[in-house]
Order: structure tokens, then sequence, then C-alpha cells
């Protein structure tokens, strides 16, 4: 039988010791149902999810909200959806009480003596032009401004295929304001002209990503093997789809073939009540989803189809660290 | 009781590698004081298949609480043993 110490040396072993037992256990939240942009391709708006729930303004639910939630066994809050800065008072009824994660476009600035080190990921779509074209603003100007230096916060670099040959602009500004950096791809969910990939261009993405990981260790949270999951949707000769989804709400998740999936994972709408099918658009087309969070987690709940090779345990043990870095369950 | 618990083991061992279609082990050979995480690689969601095998099979049920302490062959028959003495 293949163990883990047969095939990691002791650097490795260590390391995945480190991360065997953290045991996360997520769940995302729509906050509110508004945001303060409105970006072509953001599938809250695009898939009408805004309009899914009425959002709850009672906030004494929000706070036993989430105590349930912390009953059920979560153990990692990530906030989402439109706009969570806009509701101050909901982002603390989840800090004061676990681990919190808050996606946010960084134009409102989380007031820091009231979050001290709530987790912040501020969502990148390019440089300036194409946040002009999808976003109708420079955001990077405005967050850059308002996170610059802080050791809680990272930015979400959504890479588009007009960006290829253009990263490194934007991750040496990044860099530049003493920030680090978590790339994903664009879905283009609402199919805005130019902004959808080609295999060639995700061929080419890829390299580019790779090259920006060796140039900029130490502001690129990243890895080469998630570089290739999300651009080929390719593990171990299975492609990425429904079928094999972990991020699908755990109660609305009818799949006979009982794919691997994240323990519990639950997407709520801002009313506490109604339940999202997945982490990401209920329109959006599973077999070209580039959902990053969803192909770090399809490999992170996939440890034991990883330890056939020294190597695919080390890519495993490298995405699940990446994950645990941005979530700050381990330092950077 | 040593025997009792022996045999737990190798039908617990049984249990795992049929669950888990572990290659290059039997009940025989696998040891008991093996870590399932640090070393065979199981998480929560292997757990929870063992865990409801063993419902059906001894007739207990493991609380999800548990998991993080049922780390080897060894300690889980003796948490079946002591549920079905009705120890808590």
């Amino acid at each position: 039988m293949k163990t883990v110490s047969s095939l990691l040396d002791d650097h490795w072993y260590e390391r995945y010791k480190r991360i065997s037992k953290l045991n996360i256990r997520s769940s995302i939240y729509d906050v509110t149902d508004r945001c303060n942009l409105r970006c072509k391709g953001c599938f809250f708006f695009s898939s009408g999810e805004h309009q899914a729930a009425a959002e709850e303004k009672d906030i004494t639910r929000w706070h036993a909200f989430v105590e349930s939630e912390m009953a059920r066994g979560v153990n990692l809050a990530i906030l989402i959806g439109g706009e969570p800065t806009l509701c101050l008072d909901r982002i603390e009824a989840f800090y004061r009480r676990l681990p919190t994660f808050c996606a946010t476009n960084g134009q409102i600035k989380v007031p820091r003596e009231r979050f001290p080190d709530l987790m912040v990921g501020i969502s990148l779509w390019g440089d300036a032009e194409d946040e002009k074209i999808l976003r109708g603003k420079d955001t990077f100007r405005i967050s850059s401004a308002n996170y610059a230096g802080d050791p809680n916060a990272y930015y979400l670099y959504t890479i588009t295929p007009k960006q290829l040959g253009k990263t490194e602009t934007i991750i040496r500004k990044i860099k530049d304001v003493g920030l680090k950096v978590h790339v994903q791809l664009l879905s283009n969910d609402e199919g805005v002209d130019g902004f959808s990939w080609r295999p060639e261009e995700l061929a080419a993405v890829r390299e580019e990503m790779d090259a920006m990981l060796d140039c900029y260790p130490e502001t690129m949270i990243s890895s080469k093997y998630y570089h290739r999951i999300i651009t080929t949707g390719e593990m171990g000769g299975r492609k990425f789809g429904w079928m094999e989804c972990p991020s699908v709400t755990s109660a609305l998740d009818r799949r006979e073939s009982r794919p691997r999936r994240l323990t519990n994972f639950i997407r709520w709408a801002s009313d506490l009540k109604t339940m999202h099918r997945c982490c990401t658009s209920e329109t959006r087309a599973c077999s070209t989803c580039k959902d990053g969070a969803a192909h770090m987690s399809w490999v992170m709940v996939n440890k034991r189809a990883h330890m056939n090779s020294t190597v695919d345990l080390q890519n495993w043990v490298e995405v699940y660290e990446m994950f645990a870095k941005l979530y700050r369950f381990i330092p950077w | 009781m040593s025997a009792d618990i022996n045999q737990t083991i190798t039908r617990i061992a049984e249990i795992i590698i049929d669950e888990l279609k572990l290659e290059d082990v039997s009940p025989a050979t696998f040891d008991p004081d093996l870590d399932l995480v640090d070393e065979v690689g199981i998480d929560s969601m292997d757990l929870a298949t063992i865990a409801l095998v063993i419902r059906d099979e001894f007739g207990i049920r493991i609380d999800e609480d548990d998991y993080p302490k049922l780390t080897t062959i060894r300690i889980i028959a003796e948490y079946v043993a002591d549920k079905r003495s009705g120890g808590e």
C-alpha cells in the first residue's frame, strides 16, 4: 500500500502534516443583493441571483444565523454577493465568531479598527482598459489606495483573454502597493465579445501564469498544478463539470454518482433561507466554468487520487497549501 | 475482550480496504496503528463513508465531532467496542 510517507520526503511530509488535519468546512454567504458596481460578467447579476431572494435586514437574525451555521460545523465563512462592504454589521456577525473571508471590489475600505484581521480579497478584472469595459471604471486606482500594504488583504486577479502578454504589468503594480495576488480566469457568463477563451489562449495563459509565479513567488499565491487544472479543466484524465464539481450545495445535491465534494457546503442567499445551487452561477455551463475556488476544491477533495506518485501528491499539497494560505489557515 | 477487539480490528480493516479500494494491503497486513490521515491519506468524506458502513455493521452511530480523534484502526475498534458496551 502506498502511504504518504513512502511518497514524500521529510520536507514534503512535514508540509503535508501541516495541512492534513485542518478539516476546513467552508460555506458561502451572499451578504446583500446590492452592489456599488455593475460588472459585465458578474454571475451574481447576470444570472439574476440578486432577485432570487430579498435580503434579511434584521441584524439579530444574521447573528442567530451565524450561530446556527457554526453548529452545522462551518469553520470558514466566505462572504460574497453583491458587495459585502455595503453591510458592515452583517460582516461583523460572521467576523466576531469564526474565520471570515470577505470578497470585495475594494471601493469601500473595510475599517481596520473594527475588523483588524478580516481576510479581504479584492477583485480585479484586468488592466484599466478591461476594467472600464467590464466594470465601468478602473477599480484598481481606488482599491489599491484603500488597501496598500494591508497584511490581511490580497487581490483576486481575474485574467481575461485580452490580458495575454500583459499580466506582468498588473502583478508588478500589485507588488508595488505591497499586496499579494491570486489569479483565476474570467468565465465570461454574459458572453462579452472578445472575452471568451479559445484553446490556444488557455495554453498561452497557463505558460504566462507559470512564468509569473517563477518571477514573483513572494507576490503570487498560486501553483503550477492549479494553473494546469484551470486552463485544461482536467485532472487525472477526468473532465471538470457538473458530475465532478465539489462545490454544489449539499442540500440540493441529487447526483446519484455521489462525486467527492465539500462536506456540508451550502451557498446561502442573503435572505438566509434560500440556497443557491453551487458556489457560482446557476446559469453557468459547468463544463466551461473557470471558477478558481471550485477547481481548487476539486483537487483538494480528491487527495487519494493524487497518491499515485510523489509528483502527484506534491501537486495536491501545493494546491491545498494555496487554499489554506488564501483563507489564512496557514501563513503566506 | 482481546479476541473481540482483534476481530473488530480485522473487520474494520476489511471495511476500509473495500470502501477506499486500497491496493497491496490485506486485513492481515494492515497495521492497526497506522495513522489513517497522515499515512493512508483518508479525509473526512472517506471517514463519513466508513462511518456509515460501521453503523450498519455494528449498530452504532459515530458522531461527526468524533471523526478527528479516530486516527487509527485500533482507535476506531476501541471506539466501536466502547459504544457497543454502552459507554460514551
